[in-house]
């Protein structure tokens, strides 16, 4: 360790909150220098500067714990990984959960016509893994009589509509008293203050848990790392949102927090043709979803569970 | 009455009020306050259209609608742009068109499946008679091509109602900021206004 790294004169050490750190940066160096010395050929500072980053990223904290400026820093060194890793040019935000905000949403039973529009948009904005055809959002073909999702057919193909059947989408609900964030023994995943749902992907051990714990299979796993060919790769990321994800973590609809926070709609709610997917702040009386839930019949999927989802269904 | 039927009254009695207890104590025990939807309906203060995120105004070409929404204003997209041989006047009500012209300027294309099978509209139900830059309502007033909901709403007054207040058709783009919605013709092809059947974008493959 550098004498420039002890911190201010006539402060403990142990006071200096900058010393893990540099202590991990000096033995990133040293390990860049020792590997390039036994296994790695040549590059050795270019390796160094790599491992650092690397080195950081292993120890950083949980998201929640991370000050403004270490989010600030991880998604520096996030995005300077997928240049190296991937070769791609990505925007990773950290964007705060906005004031007065409260996100919900609705879906109009009798206008969705199972065109699957939605369903592609988010696999393209989220970055969903195209070898196991990983989807966040399931349309179901219904019977009439029926409202339960699992009495229906999650996996037709053909003409859409069909005469006499409804359709009805699921996804993640993002619970108001979300059941997966208490299975969690992580804290990796929890309820953000504008009610999103989300996962930090590096705090996650992929134990699957959370997964077992939602009553609307509303979770998805990545067997392995997931795979975007990389023209189509979506670079307007979020930290906890649709960043490239790695091999063993859980994933899930976000309500695309990286779209959400800046104020634009859902992937899915600008995809869909027939206008069946209504997104927006529950806080605002002025609101679509507040016009649905005050003028229409809604029903959420197994409101005797107690989770609250803030999904609503609701016929014209 | 005997002391039999007395006996009986007062034990049914006992047995009304222990009913209540119960109903009470499990009301008591699920909370008894207020649910989370009255929850959520209980914030009735007014949020400010700039307020919790700004946003870049959307691109498209927008007009102020000439209906109110929650006490202001809100905009539709423009529907003129978007069709290909307007204005209409360029054609009709300047002179001949052409013999050699008339198969492109006919309107062959268009197949008009809207209303009830054997009682399908014509041209004039919505386009103006002689005014044809303009469509006419059943009241016979002038609509023009942008504000196209005010002629489609007099007969689809629920879906008009719906859309008015955002449980039918979409907004452009953002959640917040100023409310700028689709036109009911940009979804909907107002001479064949149900969706056509086809084939879904993709297919589910079992959950792993």
């Amino acid at each position: 360790m550098s004498a420039t790294d002890q911190g201010q004169p006539g402060q403990h050490p142990l006071d200096d909150q900058t010393s893990r750190r540099a202590f991990l940066k000096g033995v990133a160096a040293g390990s860049a220098a020792f590997m390039a010395l036994g296994c790695v050929p040549g590059a050795a500072s270019a390796a160094g500067g790599e491992l650092r980053l690397r080195w950081q990223e292993f120890f950083k904290k949980n998201y929640r714990l991370m000050t403004e400026e270490e989010r600030r820093e991880t998604v520096a060194r996030l995005e300077r990984l997928a240049a190296v890793d991937e070769g791609l040019q990505v925007s990773i935000g950290c964007e705060p959960p906005l004031p007065r905000v409260l996100f919900g949403y609705a879906f109009n039973i009798t206008r969705c016509e199972g065109f699957m529009e939605c369903v592609t948009a988010c696999i393209k904005e989220n970055n969903l893994d195209r070898r196991s055809h990983t989807q966040y959002i399931r349309i179901f073909e219904m019977e009439p009589g029926h409202l339960d999702p699992s009495a229906g057919d999650g996996r037709f193909f053909h003409e859409v509509p069909v005469e006499n059947k409804f359709y009805m989408g699921t996804q993640c609900f993002h619970c108001e008293n979300a059941p997966c964030t208490k299975a969690c023994p992580t804290r990796a995943t929890w309820k953000e203050p504008d009610g999103i749902v989300v996962v930090d992907y590096d705090w996650c051990i992929g134990c699957r848990y959370c997964q077992a714990a939602c009553p609307y299979f509303g979770r998805r796993f990545n067997w392995a790392k997931p795979e975007v060919p990389q023209q189509e790769v979506t670079a307007q990321q979020h930290y906890l949102g649709n960043r490239l994800r790695p091999k063993g973590k859980m994933e899930k609809c976000t309500f695309c927090i990286q779209r959400t926070r800046k104020g634009r709609l859902p992937a899915c709610v600008e995809a869909c043709p027939t206008g069946a997917r209504v997104f927006g702040n529950l806080l605002d009386p002025d609101s679509e979803i507040r016009y649905v839930l005050t003028h229409k019949k809604v029903f959420r999927l197994k409101e005797e569970l107690g989770t609250e989802p803030k999904f609503w269904y609701f016929i014209d | 009455m005997n002391g039999n039927t007395l006996v009986r009254a007062g034990r049914s009695c006992l047995l009304a009020v222990a009913a209540l207890a119960v109903v009470a104590g499990a009301a008591l025990c699920a909370g008894g306050g207020p649910s989370f939807l009255e929850e959520i309906k209980a914030h009735e203060e007014k949020i400010d259209k700039g307020g919790p995120v700004a946003v870049s105004p959307v691109t498209r070409p927008v007009v102020e609608a000439r209906e109110p929404y929650q006490g202001g204003t809100f905009a539709v997209l423009a529907r003129k742009g978007e069709i290909g041989r307007y204005p209409c006047s360029s054609c009709h009500g300047k002179g001949r068109v052409l013999v050699n012209n008339g198969l492109q300027l006919t309107h062959g294309d268009v197949v008009v499946n809207h209303g009830r099978e054997g009682n399908s509209l014509s041209c004039i139900d919505c386009h103006h008679p002689e005014d044809r830059d303009a469509l006419e309502d059943k009241k016979g007033n002038r609509i023009d091509f942008d504000h196209s909901y005010q002629l489609c709403g007099q007969c689809h007054f629920r879906q008009k109602r719906d859309w008015l207040g955002g449980a039918h058709g979409k907004r452009v783009e953002y959640w917040a900021g100023d409310r700028v919605v689709y036109n009911c013709t940009t979804c909907h092809n107002p001479h064949s206004p149900r969706f056509a059947q086809r084939f879904p974008a993709t297919y589910a493959v079992p959950l792993p």
